[in-house]
């Protein structure tokens, strides 16, 4: 029996597979590091900041056991300027930039030095390192903003200053940022693109359904036209020696 | 003085207003005549009449060489006093102006119509106008603070706002909610903010015909003058020294108030008119006020003899709750040095505290006079108490001039409690550190004081009711220790109160006394002993359960503050008078169990003009403080006498958050621990940090080693910027490498931390390793920088060199790799560098 779900990830999926990035908890009490699958967690001594996998800290969070630090981009300054950023004239089109790729980690003798990498690993989002952590780039939304920012302001909302703020915030920018997506659908059309530089995990889980179906929907439509595109192929092909000898005679003259 | 008050006819009868200019030698009145009147002060010639286009005038403010003026018709005109003439229409609106206000620079002028917006216009260049739109009915009054950077607008809808002038743009940073009264615009009482002359409050008429205080720090309630009037209050002023205050009511009252108690000194009962507007002669003892009738009086000896001192002294404080002044706290010290002066006026400790508050700039004596007038020629005019050159002798006090007869003080470091901070509001911390923090609450007959752990699971948090007003605090992982001030009230002593935060006996808390009249200045808890530096320039050492085990006189005294870390000691006073007036901070660490002197009488090395902020032991055990101009620094080879120097581990100056230039931000110092520097951001120019309690924030160490542009870096800088980074690294491990094999060669130490010291010493040669191997990308002509790397390496073993030698190797550098093959044979074989013999 097939799978009844569409290819793809699912919302439910990408919120889930979010609570692997990690954010910075200020623990309240302490705990020895644990060995997990996704590597250990260092030890909390409290009131030193510790990073975490979001799991683990909103289960610390949930049990009164420590304090999340939000990143630093979910704080009302970052939000609001990367929302000027989607909302100017000038830059429209884009959606604001992800944060800076770290440095391509090598596998030198001497870490850092180029010069003697055997090979390098270029990484990518998600699950950087610092995405979400008190240490992350302020002025840029990480590839799992959207999860993270609600997880966080439903289970730790007493760890932020502005919590309605941020709350519109990043409702705004939700909404910004999906008309746009929407918008940029309206071109789809055989050929036809949509540059999506910058675009966070969730939001891609989200509209996955619907460009899936404009552009079978598309591709439907054009179906006549698409079969009547192949006959002409096939015909070339058939009656094609005359044609190919021709373009070969061409490349000929060109040389 | 004629002895029966009579009204000088101004205007026809009608609301008057009137305006001192700030150097007191005009007097300046309008009226709804269309007339304006300039009064010299001391001169009962009949007044100077400026004829003007407009009646019903509204508003006056003046400065020394022009007075704007507000009328009916929502004009705003501008005259000179010089030609007692008119200049220019400032600006003009739709309805009547109800109230005008000049910045004290008369850069910019406040008005106030019956329009919903308040237009700030500058005074040169009347094109430049700014709109405050946020009320939401028409503003009856507008107030501009001693600054010009803050303005109280009320408003008819009870609310007074407050915007920030500073930046550009007007900003919204407060509404004053149930202060004032709902009033018209056209009533004739009153709701205007009084800023107090020392900036830290402003007093607004309320609703219960008080005249109530609010802090501008926080925006809370303060004292109040209540019970004068009867009737909704028509007009107030602050005397120009803020020691006074004149209120007059609706109910045709008229009273002066002391600052400082809010008591009534006088309520005259001569007052025929509601009187609309009061002012202060800015330096005599004279104060004039306009009425609803077209009078103005001058009162001459407004203030009666016997309390007319209090317009002689010098800038007074706002009437606060919790004002760190009033009471001596940990913070601000009693002035034994210049606390009198030798002309009478005694300066309080409060006065010199505001003076240092304020910086150079604002009202303080000292560093106003530039000019020295060592030649009493006069050409530097003395300032008066107000701070302003004075226009009319002041015979109350004698010319500076006469000071340098007096004796030279140096001046000292005030004694502090680390980790604690000010009163700001009617709470404060006493204690700030790892462990947790200790606060307390101001409740006027008692303190409530608050230990919170961050460590939730191991200790329980716990409050209680302090009689004693506890004013310092100490805190760690075993116990809290409190102090208290002794009280000439209740005769009673200082007491030391010790609280442990376990035990298996019922009670194990104690109190000490101290003797009679001496005071703790400082103190601190370790995990083996108790350190107490007293005013009578003692060091007392208690054990934890209260046993004194030491008591010794300090040597450099008074003591500026003290910490401890087990049984190491270190305490700081002030030593001999450096060159700038100041004395130097010297410093001793003692070991109290072995009685061993491990730093005698050494300096605390600061810059000059920067004070210590905070003093305390990093978690392994060094020494380290951080100064105000955002400095930390660590004491290294401190356990061997005379070997002892100051490193620095961090300038917060440099780092990269603050390289865009765009943050405004400083550091409260709380720890040194993991390696790390653990402190409180305060923002904008806060000082200390307060509710709530913000978050600590770690910072990485970085040796200011060279400067460089961090972040956006080209790619030919990038490799400079990593040199660069290795080399701050190298001197960051071979700083940590030296402090750990001072530990471990010097103390009984435990074998994680003799396991420690070959870790570090790995750090530095691999440090070395990738400074040679930048240094071999470089090309052959290096060579000789890079042997002198490898000669750097502090591994015995050889296998450092080994690796040196095949970087060497991997980039070809032949010689290179002979040499540092022939030093590690050497090293091999015993025999020293060339260096060391």
């Amino acid at each position: 029996m097939a799978l009844p779900l569409p290819p793809g990830l699912t919302p439910s999926e990408v919120g889930f597979l979010c609570e692997m990035e990690h954010v910075t908890v200020i623990p309240r009490q302490t705990l020895d590091g644990l060995e997990l699958l996704g590597g250990p967690t260092g030890a909390l001594k409290p009131p030193l900041p510790t990073p975490l996998p979001l799991w683990l800290a909103l289960l610390l969070k949930k049990q009164r056991r420590a304090n999340i630090t939000p990143p630093p981009w979910l704080s009302v300054e970052a939000l609001t300027q990367i929302l000027d950023f989607e909302t100017d004239e000038r830059t429209a089109e884009l959606f604001s930039p992800l944060p800076d790729l770290p440095p391509a980690t090598t596998t030198a003798p001497l870490e850092g030095d180029p010069y003697l990498a055997h090979d390098s690993l270029e990484l990518s989002a998600p699950f950087l390192k610092d995405a979400a952590t008190a240490r992350a780039q302020a002025d840029a939304l990480p590839y799992h903003w959207l999860e993270i920012g609600h997880l966080l302001i439903t289970h730790a909302a007493d760890d932020f200053d502005d919590l309605d703020a941020v709350r519109k915030l990043l409702r705004d920018l939700r909404e910004v940022r999906m008309s746009k997506l929407r918008k940029g659908f309206e071109v789809l059309d055989a050929g036809g693109g949509v540059k999506m530089n910058g675009v966070g995990g969730m939001e891609i889980a989200e509209v996955r359904g619907f460009v899936g179906g404009v552009v079978d929907g598309l591709r439907r439509l054009n179906r006549s036209r698409e079969e009547s595109r192949k006959e002409r192929e096939t015909e070339e092909r058939e009656n094609g020696l005359g044609s190919s000898s021709y373009r070969d005679d061409e490349d000929e003259d060109m040389l | 003085m004629a002895a029966r008050l009579r009204g000088r006819p101004a205007h026809a009868p009608g609301p008057t207003y009137l305006s001192y200019t700030p150097n007191g030698k005009k007097l300046i009145t309008v009226g709804v005549n269309g007339a304006l009147r300039v009064f010299q002060h001391g001169s009962d010639n009949e007044p100077a009449i400026i004829d003007v286009l407009t009646d019903g005038h509204t508003a006056v403010a003046s400065t020394n060489d022009f007075i704007v003026v507000g009328a009916e018709d929502g004009s705003v005109t501008k005259y000179s006093l010089l030609t007692n003439s008119m200049e220019e229409i400032l600006v003009r609106c739709s309805l009547p102006v109800r109230d005008v206000s000049l910045s004290k620079d008369g850069e910019w002028v406040a008005v106030a119509s019956d329009e919903l917006a308040v237009k700030v216009v500058n005074t040169r260049d009347m094109t430049r106008i700014m709109h405050l739109r946020d009320q939401s009915r028409p503003v009856k009054h507008v107030s501009f603070d001693v600054s010009g950077s803050t303005l109280a607008v009320s408003c008819t809808d009870g609310i007074v706002y407050m915007y920030s002038l500073s930046s550009e743009q007007p900003q919204l940073i407060k509404r004053v909610d149930g202060l004032i009264k709902t009033l018209e615009t056209d009533a004739e009482a009153n709701a205007k903010v009084a800023w107090h002359p020392d900036g830290r409050a402003f007093a607004a008429p309320t609703a219960t015909r008080d005249f109530q205080c609010v802090a501008r720090s926080d925006w809370q309630r303060q004292k109040a003058f209540s019970g004068g009037h009867r009737a909704d209050i028509s007009a107030a002023a602050w005397s120009p020294n803020g020691a006074l205050l004149a209120t007059a009511g609706v109910d045709k009252s008229l009273c002066i108030w002391e600052t400082r108690s809010q008591r009534l000194l006088k309520s005259y009962d001569d007052v025929q008119n509601t009187i609309l507007a009061i002012d202060w002669h800015p330096t005599d003892n004279v104060c004039s006020y306009t009425n609803n009738n077209g009078e103005l009086f001058i009162r001459e000896d407004f203030v009666p003899g016997e309390h007319a001192k209090h317009l002689r002294i010098a800038l007074q404080p706002s009437p606060m709750n919790n004002d760190p002044l009033s009471e001596i706290s940990g913070n601000a010290r009693k002035q034994l040095s210049n606390g009198d002066k030798p002309n009478g006026v005694r300066r309080s400790a409060e006065d010199q505290y505001l003076d240092d508050l304020l910086g150079p700039d604002a009202m303080s004596e000292d560093e106003m006079d530039f000019i020295e007038d060592d030649d009493g020629a006069g050409y530097a005019e003395e300032m008066n108490h107000v701070g302003k050159r004075s226009a009319v002798t002041d015979a109350g006090r004698p010319a500076k001039r006469h000071a340098p007869f007096a004796a030279w003080k140096p001046q000292i470091h005030e004694a502090f409690q680390p980790g604690s901070t000010p009163w700001r509001g009617d709470r404060r911390y006493l204690c700030l550190n790892m462990t947790g923090f200790v606060w307390t609450v101001n409740q006027d007959t008692h303190h409530t004081v608050t230990v919170e752990f961050h460590d939730r699971q191991e200790h329980r948090d716990f409050h209680f009711t302090d009689p004693y007003k506890y004013d310092k605090a100490s805190l760690n992982e075993k116990g809290t220790l409190f102090s208290c001030r002794p009280s000439t009230q209740t005769q009673q002593r200082a007491i030391l109160y010790y609280r442990p935060h376990e035990t298996w006996t019922t009670r194990t808390d104690w109190r000490t006394q101290l003797p009679a009249g001496e005071e703790v200045t400082s103190m601190s808890l370790s995990e083996s002993c108790i350190v107490a530096t007293t005013s009578k320039g003692y060091v007392r050492i208690y054990s934890l359960f209260g046993l004194p085990l030491k008591v010794y006189r300090q040597k450099s005294m008074p003591a500026v503050t003290c910490a401890s870390w087990r049984d190491y000691v270190m305490t700081v006073g002030n030593g001999p008078v450096d060159g700038d007036g100041t004395t130097r901070m010297l410093y001793t660490v003692d070991n109290v169990r072995r009685d061993e002197l491990c730093q005698s009488e050494d300096v605390v090395a600061l810059r000059e003009g920067t004070e210590l902020r905070n003093i305390f032991f990093s978690d392994k055990g060094d020494p380290c403080i951080y100064d105000t101009e955002g400095v930390l620094l660590i004491l290294l080879h401190w356990r061997t006498p005379g070997q002892a120097k100051w490193v620095p581990l961090l300038d917060t100056k440099t780092m990269d958050r603050l390289a865009s230039g765009r943050k405004d931000e400083t550091y409260w110092p709380v720890a040194v621990a993991n390696n790390k520097f653990h402190c409180i951001i305060l923002k904008g120019g806060d000082v200390y940090p307060h509710f709530p309690r913000p978050l600590l924030v770690d910072f990485d160490f970085k040796i200011p080693v060279s400067s460089f542009p961090a972040g956006g870096v080209e790619d030919e800088d990038k490799d400079v910027a990593q040199q660069r980074n290795l080399e701050e690294q190298y001197v960051r491990a071979s700083l940590q490498h030296a402090l750990a094999s001072d530990l471990v060669d010097s103390t009984n130490s435990t074998s994680a931390q003799r396991a420690e010291v070959p870790v570090l010493e790995r750090d530095v040669d691999k440090a070395l390793l990738q400074l040679l191997a930048a240094e071999c990308r470089e090309g052959e002509e290096r060579g000789m920088k890079a042997l002198e790397i490898a000669s750097l390496m502090r591994d015995r073993t050889g296998k450092m060199l080994e690796a040196a030698g095949k970087i060497a190797a991997r980039f070809q550098r032949d010689i290179l790799g002979e040499k540092i093959t022939q030093l590690a044979e050497r090293r091999l074989v015993g025999l020293v560098d060339e260096e060391d013999m």
